[in-house]
């Protein structure tokens, strides 16, 4: 069973002791952001800032939710030693099974409410997290709930929210996201502004299916509950009908204006840089406020891997990315998208390779949008987490000429935050696409043409092997093998 | 006591002295509200000196690089809390 809220899960992780809680005054403009990113270089646990510059006391900060595997994996309800291999699994076999939300009628998220004109963004304590930041970001470990107008669809995305003034916040979700689209099909061509929900410091795994791209008309809240393995508890908004996780810990209604903006950015972002620079951003007006007594913020300082989203991107676009693939019937063994790869690059394993099938897979992650710009395809004899054996079969495997495709990726496509693209480029969303080929040609004879690989597994007899396995630590070897 | 802001420009030849622009500041007043924005209406000088009944205005490149020499900026009105334009016009804008 799942944790009833972002508190249990803070105190599971300190009797984990994967938590620091920091009691001394921490200034949330850049202080806040600085310890988080340094203990997510380390790899170091959670920390819950306890008292905030300017803020009463109880008005807390909460960074490095999800930094880890270890904290996915407690997230989750499981050891905090499992592999990563075996928290991918779970999480597809969990995910198999969506639970529906219940809906209720308050919740912890309705304890404090500003309405209208009482609506003063400040009275949180919204950290400035990277020096140069365009300003000061609400929403960073965030879930933001939309919905289809027409078909009734509430959607659950990851975007960023900076603080514009008291009453306004202004974000970055892409043209191609799943808000921007419907906010384009949908409410522009009306003139109507489109009602959001910025919900912060909900249940760890309702923010980590918020960075899952699941489809159209997918409610995302069943997944969220399907990790938890129980319902999501959810409550309807002051000022629409949104469903918000009721035991979230600060809620910010608002609509997103269909013909004003506001600069916003730059932004220290996942891939970590500050790629993109200050553009014109959706402007949301904030409407309502509602946060739970001694509200706790949660933040990401986020930059190079590891952090919540390079974790949580790692598992859930590797999950969707390996359910579209075989949707398209590609021969799939695995997938994986490491966090160092920062859903720039993933590698793919395949029963049977060639350039043929390494183009289809280029052409099926690229459709909608073209996140992932570098694609390694491996046969099955190399696991896809297992990065020792990947970097070997690009090294020996892919041909220098004909093994790399490359691909142009039209404008509107592209990520906009990939650092190697030009400012042009970044604009414009244009970009490309590089698949390496790691596998051997599908018409190259085994016998004649494929190289033997000279590991332990494939080139000694079978009765060898096992006699070797067998008798391991009798030769002397400390250690049992598997 | 000069107030101090901070402004983004995708160039610096954006910042025209000596003629009335628009641009969004935010005020680094420290407090509960730093960094809060505006849109208004001010001249500018590359130095503060150039403005003596001014305030003091830095300035950050598109990707958050400080410029090491502030600006002087005279704000002569508040033209509103935000700006005209389609979300995501600037993509759509371009081809």
């Amino acid at each position: 069973m799942g944790f009833k809220d972002l508190r249990e899960f803070i105190d599971a992780l300190d009797k984990k002791g994967e938590l620091v809680r920091i009691k001394e005054e921490v200034d949330w403009d850049l202080e806040a952001g600085a310890i988080s990113r340094k203990a997510y270089e380390l790899e170091g646990p959670a920390v819950l800032f306890e008292k905030v510059k300017d803020y009463p006391q109880g008005f807390r900060i909460f960074g490095g939710s999800l930094g880890t595997f270890r904290r996915v994996a407690i997230a989750m309800g499981l050891s905090p030693d499992v592999s990563v291999k075996e928290i991918y699994a779970e999480f597809e076999r969990r995910e198999a099974s969506p639970i529906k939300p219940v809906i209720i009628e308050t919740g912890p998220c309705k304890e404090n409410k500003l309405l209208g004109d009482e609506v003063d963004l400040y009275v949180l304590p919204a950290p400035y997290i990277h020096d140069g930041d365009g300003g000061r970001y609400m929403g960073t470990w965030d879930v933001v709930i939309s919905k289809d107008p027409e078909t009734g669809w509430q959607n659950w995305g990851m975007y960023r929210f900076m603080i514009h003034n008291k009453r306004f916040l202004v974000g970055f979700p892409r043209y191609h996201s799943h808000l921007g689209m419907v906010l384009h099909k949908k409410y522009i061509p009306r003139k109507e502004p489109m009602p959001i929900a910025v919900v912060i410091g909900a249940n760890p795994l309702d923010h980590m299916v918020a960075t899952t791209p699941y489809g159209i008309g997918v409610n995302e809240a069943e997944f969220s509950g399907a990790l938890a393995q129980e319902p999501v508890q959810l409550v309807k908004c002051e000022t629409s009908d949104l469903l918000v996780p009721a035991n979230a810990e600060i809620i910010i209604e608002g609509e997103i204006l269909p013909d004003k903006v506001a600069s916003e950015g730059p932004f220290g972002e996942y891939p970590g840089y500050r790629t993109e620079g200050i553009r014109m951003g959706i402007l949301c007006q904030v409407k309502a406020i509602t946060f739970r007594t001694s509200p706790i913020l949660t933040m990401i300082s986020l930059g190079v891997p590891p952090d919540d989203s390079s974790i949580a991107a790692s598992l859930t676009a590797g999950i969707a990315i390996k359910r579209r693939l075989k949707k398209h019937n590609i021969p799939i063994t695995d997938v994986y998208a490491p966090p160092e790869g920062v859903t720039h690059l993933i590698v793919v394993g395949v029963k049977r390779g060639g350039a043929e099938i390494a183009r289809k897979i280029g052409e099926i992650l690229t459709a909608r949008r073209a996140d992932i710009n570098k694609i390694i395809v491996v046969d099955e004899d190399v696991d896809p987490f297992d990065f020792k054996g990947v970097i070997h079969a690009l090294a020996t495997k892919c041909h220098p000429i004909r093994g790399i495709i490359v691909e142009e990726v039209e404008a509107g496509k592209a990520n906009p935050i990939t650092p190697c693209y030009t400012a042009e480029e970044r604009r414009a969303q244009r970009g490309g696409l590089a698949i390496f080929d790691a596998t051997w040609p599908p018409e190259w004879k085994k016998e004649t043409d494929v190289p033997v690989k000279s590991s332990f597994e494939v080139i000694y007899p079978q009765n060898l092997k096992e006699k070797v396995m067998r008798k391991w630590q009798e030769y002397g070897f400390k250690k049992e093998v598997k | 006591m000069k107030k101090e802001y901070l402004t983004f420009v995708q160039r610096l030849e954006d910042l025209v002295e000596r003629k009335e622009i628009e641009l969004t500041i935010r005020d680094l007043t420290p407090g509960q509200r730093k960094y809060d924005a505006k849109v208004v209406k001010a001249v500018l000088s590359g130095s503060p000196e150039g403005l003596p009944d001014g305030d003091i205005l830095w300035v950050r490149s598109w990707i958050g690089i400080l410029y090491p020499d502030p600006w002087g900026i005279k704000i002569l009105g508040e033209v509103g809390e935000y700006l005209s334009g389609k979300p995501h016009g600037e993509t759509l804008g371009v081809d």
